[in-house]
């Protein structure tokens, strides 16, 4: 009976919940669901991380690759983001070239690395002009249960904080070169960026942390990147019904929080390693 | 989105018409539509507007490795683009019919033509050339785009000017617009296209066919033509057979439409050229039409601020400002760690139990003391005492029926099945561990 | 840093507009603001592609066409800024089954691009005649070097900026329907910004009032 109603009236069947400040998943208005996040999944990656967010898994690897630096940035190296949503995670994506929210994915996750500087891509050059890295950040989602966009982050910023790039030397005489493989080092995170989503139901209500059903049938999404120095990195609301300030101020308090929950999971399971070895 | 069927009536109206000497816009048969060139604001970027028909070409440059065959050429590249906003039939991303032939048309009459100098595009033999390339937008399809598209690229390319570049060793420095002058082009001369359309199988000919034109004819005769006489590029389509007399009539026409269209172009340029020296401001927002009632244009204006800070200081201080502590996030195992008690992924369930426990072990010795976590502790051990009739709260089919029938037998049922299989999958981890 | 501070920088550059220029698109538009330009042409509602249908309203399409070359992904991440902001503002429940493309064409980009693109697409949106909650304009606003606000900036400007935002804001309560940022700043930067854009909106929307009334004063 439930089910069906679920079924006919899924609208009905939220704002019944709503009505009550709960979810039909018996979280609150503005409650995350469980965030999990284990670091150096991938062996084979230079650093990688899987986060689960309630059902939503996405899974992060970061491939360093050498190459040459560009003729109007001699001095810098580059960070190419990429989210893909394959079939497997969610029957709403077919097959073959990424679709319109895989690209605006990939795009939104460029535009944070660019505004918050969590590393600066003059730390990835080798020798000014002639050599540098370029670090390939896959994002891959699984399970398809809504807000991406922040386990994406998560899931980004751990596998960079667990990347690991070997030394390279260059040898003088053969102007060639070498990879000391032995020898690896971190790379330095400059800022903790930390998304929260949100999704505003009948114009008017505000939730955290959207399933995807609740996705599909809000009026419009909201997400707010901040950092540890409460700065925001990005407030993105790709359009929906309109919001007041004061609205985005409330959205924007609890993101601050999120952040520090965040880091303070990312800080803990990356030292949980550490101490391991 | 699919274009509109062109009905019967219409189409024997526009033949009769045309059997008559009559066209549908009042010209006569030989008469061109009125072309307009505009410039905008880049160097390179010319719209050409011919009738309704409007046609947009940019160019931009870039240096590359010449092709092997030839190391001392600069390279041209034509693109197309019949954009959707043309007509409904076009598609966006998709190599259409058409769109291959008015490129292939246009590589024929400006590139095949060599009116372009490439030799002088070199820079560095066999190591890096300049490659032109040509886009032309299609804005509006109101007929003979071939001729438009033509007119709005050699106008562009005319229009156009390339970064100048020094040499020094093996050095090679590209100069801004703000360094040196960027230099133009050198054009031999300017291939200008004429297009035909025949009637009842070439008894009529009507020169730049419009649209409604173009879908009742039996063929095009498209000629090529410089203002010296000579001729680029000739082509016939849609299989009609002309007689040498037709063709030479056509040419005739072609060339003083021709030599008309050249002299437009020239003043064109000559105009852009006067006003960019007099500093004057050129580009779109001066070439939109101030007298139409459609149009409208308004000053720069001043955005009054004198409250804003204090709305901006209102609303951030109104909000509560959020808690600085935030709960402590479990460990379980090295690699692994977990936020929030809100709901659980509803995939290996039983797995993330044994995880909790083992996290709550965590925490209970030293994380974060409190009321809360011992609460958690007792329903754990609850947990642990109802292996058989477990209670899961992220369960979504059962909350459900909670819910709205608090007293349903059905799901005593559903639980009893789900915490068998439950339990069948327990045992074979155990196993596998 | 520095916080920002009042400036006299706050201002609109010189724009304009001309409504159904195009004969065939249903509706049509070029904005121009300083030398950033776009025009934008409406199709529809038209029959629509099955795999497309939506049973309960219009499928609204937004391509957005650059000067050189192919979309890429920057478009489309522009393309869904704008498509979502009309979903909102046009009442799409009044012609289920169809299908509304809205094109923009890039004429030159000199900053502000994607509010151009949005004032763009709300005067063709009005001259196609569709049906709308409210009505939709862009505000670009930038935090320079110094933490001054600059309104509706020019690309050079942009460049300069540490900060860059842009808001849609609608017609009826002055809220925001749209917001794409790039770069970090404060709270309080933020909430200053949107209080600009809210007063700058007026000016932008008394300026379509103004080109509509000029419009239709012949064909009363």
């Amino acid at each position: 009976m439930a089910a069906g109603f679920k079924t006919a009236e899924p609208l009905e069947y939220h704002r019944s919940f709503l009505k009550e400040n709960c979810r039909p998943d018996g979280r609150e208005l503005f409650d995350f669901r469980t965030t999990t996040l284990n670091i150096g999944s991938i062996s084979t990656a230079d650093g990688s991380a899987l986060v689960k967010m309630g059902n939503t898994t996405i899974i992060c690897g970061i491939k360093a690759e050498l190459a040459n630096p560009t003729v109007e940035a001699p001095d810098k190296g580059y960070i190419v983001p990429n989210v893909d949503l394959p079939p497997l995670c969610s029957s709403r994506f077919r097959p073959g070239p990424p679709g319109e929210q895989a690209q605006a994915a990939s795009q939104f996750i460029a535009d944070v690395i660019e505004s918050s500087e969590v590393i600066k891509t003059e730390d990835l050059c080798i020798e000014r002009g002639k050599l540098c890295w370029v670090l390939y950040c896959d994002m891959m989602c699984l399970d398809y249960d809504g807000n991406i966009l922040d386990a994406c982050i998560i899931a980004l910023l751990a596998a960079l904080k667990n990347t690991q790039l070997p030394e390279i030397t260059i040898n003088q005489e053969t102007c060639t070169p070498e990879v000391n493989l032995e020898k690896r080092h971190g790379l330095h995170i400059h800022k903790h960026p930390v998304g929260a989503s949100f999704c505003v139901f009948d114009h008017s209500i505000l939730i955290v942390d959207p399933t995807a059903e609740e996705e599909v049938l809000s009026t419009a999404q909201l997400t707010v990147v901040t950092d540890e120095e409460d700065r925001l990195c990005s407030v993105h609301k790709p359009g929906g019904t309109s919001l007041s300030g004061e609205k985005l101020q409330e959205c924007i308090s609890r993101a601050t929080v999120r952040q520090r929950e965040i880091q303070k999971l990312i800080d803990k399971v990356i030292l949980s390693v550490k101490t391991m070895h | 989105m699919k274009d509109t069927p062109l009905s019967n009536c219409e189409r024997d109206f526009l033949l009769k018409a045309i059997e008559e000497k009559k066209r549908l816009d009042g010209r006569q048969t030989y008469d061109y539509r009125k072309i307009k060139i505009t410039f905008g604001t880049d160097y390179g970027c010319c719209f050409v507007d011919l009738g309704k028909t409007r046609v947009m070409a940019q160019v931009s440059s870039e240096l590359v490795a010449p092709k092997e065959n030839r190391p001392n050429e600069g390279i041209m590249f034509f693109n197309t683009e019949l954009s959707p906003l043309a007509s409904p039939a076009f598609e966006q991303g998709r190599q259409s019919e058409l769109s291959v032939k008015l490129n292939r048309q246009l590589e024929r009459c400006l590139r095949n033509s060599k009116c372009i100098d490439t030799e002088s595009l070199c820079v560095v033999s066999g190591e890096k050339v300049w490659q032109i390339r040509v886009d032309v937008h299609m804005l509006n399809n109101d007929g003979n785009l071939m001729d438009a598209a033509t007119i709005a690229a050699i106008t562009a390319l005319c229009h156009f000017r390339r970064p100048d570049v020094s040499i020094q060793g093996e050095e090679v420095t590209v100069y801004s617009v703000e360094e040196r002058d960027p230099i133009p082009l050198s054009i031999y001369h300017m291939p200008i296209s004429v297009s035909f359309s025949f009637f009842q199988q070439g008894t009529y000919l009507l020169v730049d066919p419009s649209e409604r034109e173009e879908r009742v004819m039996d063929g095009l005769l498209m000629i090529a033509m410089n203002k010296h006489r000579e001729i680029c590029y000739i082509q016939s389509s849609g299989g009609i057979m002309l007689l040498k007399e037709q063709v030479m009539r056509c040419s005739k026409i072609a060339s003083v439409k021709v030599s008309e269209i050249t002299e437009l172009i020239t003043q064109a340029l000559l105009n852009d050229k006067n006003a960019r020296k007099a500093g004057g401001r050129g580009g779109f927002a001066e070439s939109m039409p101030q007298e139409r009632i459609t149009a409208l244009k308004m000053d720069e204006t001043p955005v009054e601020t004198t409250d804003v800070t204090e709305r901006a200081n209102d609303i951030v201080k109104k909000t509560e400002a959020p808690p600085q502590t935030v709960p402590s996030p479990v460990v379980p195992a090295p690699g692994v760690g977990q936020v929030g008690l809100g709901l659980q992924n509803t995939w290996g369930i039983e797995e993330d139990d044994d995880d909790e426990e083992e996290g709550m072990g965590e925490e209970d010795s030293g994380e974060e003391a409190g009321g809360k976590v011992a609460k958690m502790e007792v329903d754990q051990h609850k947990k642990e005492q109802q292996r058989g009739d477990v209670v899961e709260i992220s369960d979504s089919e059962e909350e459900e029926v909670v819910i709205l029938h608090p007293e349903t037998p059905v799901p005593k049922n559903q639980k009893g099945s789900s915490s068998h299989q439950k339990g069948a999958a327990t045992s074979k981890k155990k196993q596998k561990k | 840093m520095m916080e920002v501070c009042g400036s006299s920088n706050v201002t609109l550059r010189e724009f304009g507009c001309e409504q159904s220029l195009l004969s065939r698109p249903d509706g049509s538009a070029s904005f121009v603001q300083g030398d950033t330009s776009v025009m934008a042409g409406v199709y529809g509602p038209a029959e629509v592609k099955v795999s497309k249908e939506i049973y309960d309203r219009a499928t609204l399409e937004v391509l957005i066409q650059p000067k050189v070359g192919l979309p890429s992904v920057r478009e489309r991440s522009q393309e869904q800024c704008v498509r979502e902001t009309c979903e909102a503002a046009l009442q799409l429940s009044l012609h289920p089954r169809s299908s509304l493309t809205l094109i923009l064409q890039l004429l030159h980009d000199d900053g502000s691009l994607l509010s151009c693109y949005l004032n763009a697409a709300c005067m063709a949106l009005m001259d196609a005649g569709l049906p709308m909650n409210c009505l939709f304009c862009g505000v670009t606003c930038a935090i320079n070097k110094e933490g001054e606000i600059i309104t509706d900036p020019t690309a050079a400007q942009e460049k300069e900026s540490r900060a860059l935002m842009t808001f849609a804001i609608d017609s009826t309560e002055r809220r925001v329907m749209m917001s794409s940022t790039k770069g970090s700043f404060s709270v309080h930067e933020m909430q200053r910004c949107i209080a600009v854009s809210q007063k700058a909106s007026e000016k932008i929307f008394q300026f379509y009032r103004d080109s509509v009334r000029r419009r239709y004063s012949k064909t009363l």
